[in-house]
């Protein structure tokens, strides 16, 4: 009985500790994914503010712009691009559990609604491929 | 009837506003993000396709047309405020709790207001937009 208290009071007093080690997330492949989504916005920001970075030198005349054409740029859009199909599909899928809808009082099943996402993506891809080619020379 | 809650519920309006960002966001960078990093990044610098930004002349041609840099503002600075939250709760899960408080929020949705402030200087006097 009194020990039965000791360990209870002990328990009582005791803070919490979350049990999350460093290197979690390499223990399962299921937790290492979750990890790489997450991760995918650091090469995705870091693409971008090269995109704005190419803007920005348009503005400094004809005689200041030349094209990027390194093979380390080619490489960093390699790998940008493997993160960032990495996020499309993951992210787009997820429409199928988020959205809900009702057609003639039927649930538009899931499926449906993620084929929708990824019609829009390649949609979307076309036309502006279609505008980022068409208009260079 | 006698028993109505004295409590007003008031809407979560922070709450919405950073959700919705974040989900539009993520949006954007998963539907317009791909096609520009294998035209403009890949397929241009190797040469295997003309494209707009190889040239100066149609590249500013292009950033002078008002619906591409209203495009191009959204493709750019939306996504920012989805990386903020994936990159800040990165942090929690790699071991950093500080990342939760709300002097890290500042410092992540903050950075994201920046570049939406970098892109407007940046977009609107490059190639400025002449009125007839």
């Amino acid at each position: 009985m009194s020990a039965e208290t000791e360990t209870s009071s002990r328990v009582a007093t005791r803070t919490y500790k979350p049990a999350m080690r460093a290197g979690w997330w390499l223990r399962k492949g299921h937790y290492f994914w979750y990890m790489v989504r997450e991760f995918t916005a650091l090469p995705l920001a870091l693409w971008l503010l090269w995109l704005l970075y190419e803007i920005q030198r348009a503005g400094r005349g004809p005689s200041g712009y030349y094209p990027p054409s390194s093979t380390p740029f080619v490489v960093f859009s390699v790998i940008c691009l493997v993160f960032a199909l990495y996020h499309s599909i993951t992210f787009l899928r997820l429409a199928g559990v988020i959205l809900h809808f009702k057609v003639m009082d039927k649930p538009v099943p899931s499926g449906l609604v993620v084929a929708s996402q990824f019609g829009a993506w390649l949609v979307a891809s076309i036309v502006i491929g279609a505008v980022l080619i068409g208009f260079g020379r | 009837m006698s028993a109505k809650p004295k409590a007003v519920q008031k809407p979560a309006l922070a709450h919405l506003f950073w959700w919705f960002m974040f989900s539009q966001g993520g949006l954007f960078a998963a539907v317009l993000l791909p096609v520009h990093i294998v035209v403009q990044g890949i397929l241009g610098p190797l040469g295997i396709v003309p494209v707009v930004d190889r040239h100066y002349d149609t590249w500013i041609s292009i950033l002078g047309n008002p619906i591409v840099k209203l495009y191009l503002f959204v493709l750019i600075s939306l996504p920012f405020f989805h990386f903020a939250h994936r990159l800040r709760y990165l942090l929690v899960d790699l071991g950093v709790p500080a990342a939760k408080t709300v002097p890290a929020q500042v410092v992540f949705y903050g950075a994201a207001v920046v570049v939406t402030v970098l892109s407007i200087y940046v977009l609107l006097p490059t190639a400025p937009i002449s009125l007839g």
